[in-house]
């Protein structure tokens, strides 16, 4: 990555290079930044049985669900009954963000930032609920302190106003599961523009009835596990969760001797214009071409994909065949996180970013759990089942979503001792 | 965002719009009706919609399978209907040329997605004969970027495809973000702009909503998009400059009292980007939202020069939709008015969940 400085001068407009600062995770492996880091290296699993709503008549009911979690344990201005869960889990997610990043709530007042939060599905939760009141009770009847908090705009407007910031631009991004790393390309271009300081970026989303049959009536909940590239891989475990990530320019990072977890080098957006729900190899790869374009590196860069890598049949021999299409037949590992969380939906991307930026940051490469035997047809190395230590340079972050919409994200390796020559 | 110091041929320009609205589809309706003061909303129909309200802003007989034919239509919802026809218009009446290049020319499209469609589609999973017989082909149209999705695969828009959502806001906040992607080189022209659809589960959530305080007002649906490119890319296509975009401003406010505040400040920096003065200001169309925010609205324009272009009063509440009907308002007042051209417009937002926003452009 020697050409990097001048890979990130190429554009004239970027004038500001992005790093990330701190981390924030809600996730079925663990909460918080030190217990997820944990739950990757140690390829822990968060499946289990869902109990966030009844399944009874259905022949099989795993998710990647968050037992634990307690709202209250990180709202301190806004009453829990005001959030959905996926806005609970946001602004949880954005508190310990800032936290990690080692600022208060007033070092982000003082700055100009952007507040964007992806999302597929909302707060769903609550629309699930107000739906079962509504057969259960009449079709009038309706929750009113629930019917006020389902708006889309909540998840990022729960943050702003749980931080107290007001000089921000606050934006919620429901491009469905490839949201997450919408959000964080979009806080990378906002500070790489100049146009505000600092970003909380990511996704959110909570466990939902509707998504959860959604997915089984397509026939693509797994029965038991997810096993992304597995020859007998089964499909999806739904899961829920939220990644929020921090970030700012170098100058801002380097100025109050903040840590950095990684630079943003880049990312690429595309539409397969074809199908709603079937992924477009030639498109997914337009879309990482673009990615490199805009992060100025080669395929030969890349040190290992975090991959969209659902564990359907179709997603991943897709994913890994647009893959090969942009790399050829040397493909750096590529490994699914979701594997151990589930599909986390709109915070899906964000949480692999979190990831990306750990792995980045520690030397290691997280694995893809339940793995038995590769399914030649994807022919990768997906780190079976234990996660390796690596030096790493650069990483790749597909998302992948309904809709077909791609967005791949690109981060790079930072090195303390490396001059600031911003 | 600064523009002021841009070279003119790289600001970000509108060169196309297409709306549908409460006048009906097209741009004309839309003209013509804001222009007349005609009120859009109507006595709605509550044994077709069982809402609880009197009045709606509908778009008159709006019948997806008649607009679109049957092919491809048959699970396609309100907001997506609305959303694929408004930019097929915009396309067919300005993007002569775009279509040569379909993995540069892409969508940001401001919606808060069908509520209907989700509570539908968890309905049939709670009443059908099991859990899990739902139509498959609906599953799609319950997440949120379903209008943006389907608008690209019918028109192929294969460059970026974004959903954005912020309420009341979301129309500055989806120009906004194309400006943002077109400047960091993720295209050369983007639709953007905003749809929402009439549902009775949306009236029913939105009947229980904050309105500030006061009664809420008729709901409105309908979409306003525009075609934002370079000046450089719009002269290069043969396409008119309609209105250079000067730059966006946004805040927060954390309660209703200091929302004004909040907006003031807003048009004062956008203002001060684009190096000009609030008596350069030759049209504002505000956000009217009712009670107390509307007042905010009111005392934050106080000093603000300008006709003022009400917009909701007319068409009704269109949520997600509502600021790029007020976008959509100026180029109409602009396209029947040459006086107009190189005068300053400015169009504001309050969202009742935070959000202000103001976004200036110079027409012509």
């Amino acid at each position: 990555m020697s050409d990097r400085t001048a890979a990130t001068g190429r554009r004239p407009a970027a004038r500001h290079r992005v790093v990330i600062t701190g981390l924030g995770v809600v996730t079925s492996i663990g909460t918080g930044v030190d217990a997820f880091a944990e739950g990757l290296r140690g390829g822990r699993s968060g499946a289990k049985p869902i109990s966030a709503f009844d399944t009874t008549g259905f022949a099989h009911s795993n998710a990647c669900e968050i037992t634990d979690f307690e709202p209250e344990a990180w709202l301190r201005e806004l009453p829990a009954d005001e959030l959905g869960r996926a806005a609970q889990f946001a602004v949880a997610g954005a508190r310990m963000a800032v936290a990690d990043g080692g600022l208060t709530e007033a070092d982000v007042r003082a700055r100009r930032s952007l507040v964007s939060v992806g999302t597929t599905d909302g707060e769903s939760r609550d629309l699930d609920h107000l739906t079962g009141l509504q057969v259960a009770q009449g079709e009038d009847t309706l929750d009113p302190v629930v019917a006020r908090r389902v708006w889309p705009g909540r998840l990022s407007a729960g943050i702003v106003r749980e931080l107290g910031l007001e000089d921000v631009e606050t934006v919620t991004v429901p491009t469905a599961c490839a949201a997450g790393n919408y959000a964080v390309g979009y806080g990378y271009d906002a500070i790489s523009s100049g146009d505000v300081e600092m970003a909380l970026c990511g996704g959110a989303d909570a466990l939902c009835r509707k998504t959860f049959t959604g997915f089984y009536r397509l026939g693509t909940i797994a029965p038991d596990v997810c096993r992304p590239f597995d020859a007998d891989r089964q499909g999806i475990l739904t899961g829920e969760g939220a990644g929020i990530l921090l970030m700012e320019s170098l100058e801002s990072a380097l100025a109050r001797g903040a840590r950095i977890y990684a630079e943003v080098l880049g990312y690429g957006l595309s539409c397969d214009a074809s199908h709603p729900v079937a992924p477009d190899r030639d498109s997914i790869a337009r879309c990482i071409t673009a990615a490199h374009a805009n992060a100025g590196i080669t395929p030969a860069d890349v040190d290992f994909i975090s991959a969209h890598g659902t564990g359907t049949r179709a997603n991943d021999v897709t994913e890994v065949g647009a893959i090969r299409q942009v790399f050829g037949e040397d493909l750096p590992r590529t490994v699914s996180i979701k594997s151990m969380i589930g599909h986390t939906m709109g915070a899906a991307s964000a949480l692999a970013s979190a990831a990306c930026a750990l792995a980045l940051r520690e030397g290691f490469i997280p694995p893809t759990i339940n793995h038995r035997t590769t399914d030649p047809e994807c022919g990768v190395d997906c780190v079976p089942n234990e996660a390796v230590e690596a030096d790493l340079k650069v990483v790749q972050n597909n998302g992948l979503a309904f809709g077909g919409n791609n967005a791949v994200l690109v981060l790079g390796h930072w090195e303390d001792e490396r001059s600031a020559v911003a | 965002m600064s523009t002021a110091a841009e070279p003119r041929e790289r600001q970000l320009v509108i060169s196309g719009w297409a709306v549908s609205s409460p006048y009906g589809l097209g741009r004309r309706a839309f003209a013509e009706g804001l222009l007349a003061r005609t009120a859009a909303t109507a006595p709605v129909d509550t044994v077709k919609w069982p809402v609880p309200y009197e009045d709606a802003g509908l778009i008159p007989g709006f019948d997806i399978k008649e607009v679109l034919g049957r092919k491809g239509t048959r699970s396609m919802d309100r907001a997506t209907g609305i959303a694929v026809v408004t930019v097929g218009e915009l396309l067919e009446d300005f993007g002569r040329g775009l279509a040569a290049d379909p993995e540069k020319t892409g969508l940001v499209l401001g919606t808060s997605g069908s509520v209907q469609s989700i509570m539908d589609f968890t309905k049939d999973a709670l009443t059908g004969e099991k859990p899990y017989l739902v139509d498959p082909a609906r599953f799609p149209n319950t997440v949120m970027n379903c209008p943006t999705g389907q608008s690209a695969i019918r028109h192929t828009l294969k460059g970026p495809n974004v959903t954005v959502s912020g309420g009341s806001a979301t129309g500055l906040l989806a120009l906004n973000y194309a400006s943002r992607l077109l400047r960091g080189g993720h295209a050369n022209a983007l639709l953007a702009g905003a749809a929402e659809e009439y549902s009775v589960q949306r009236a029913r959530l939105e009947r229980v909503a904050d309105h500030g305080g006061a009664e809420a007002d008729p709901l409105g649906e309908g979409a306003a998009l525009f075609l934002l490119e370079s000046g450089d890319a719009a002269r290069d296509g043969g396409r008119q400059v309609l209105a250079t975009v000067l730059g966006s401003r946004f805040r927060a406010f954390p309660e209703s009292g200091r929302a004004g505040a909040a907006l003031a400040r807003c048009v004062e920096e956008v203002l001060a980007d684009a190096g000009a003065a609030p008596e350069d200001i030759a049209l504002v169309a505000p956000g009217t939202p009712a009670g107390l925010l509307g007042k905010q609205e009111e005392s934050a324009l106080d000093g603000v020069a300008g006709e003022r272009i009400a917009v909701r009063p007319l068409v009704g509440d269109a949520t997600a939709a509502s600021a790029a009907f007020q976008l959509a308002a100026v180029l109409a007042h602009a396209g029947a008015r040459p006086a107009l051209v190189d005068r300053l417009a400015l169009v504001t937002a309050l969202d009742r969940d935070g959000t202000v926003g103001a976004t200036l452009l110079r027409l012509g």
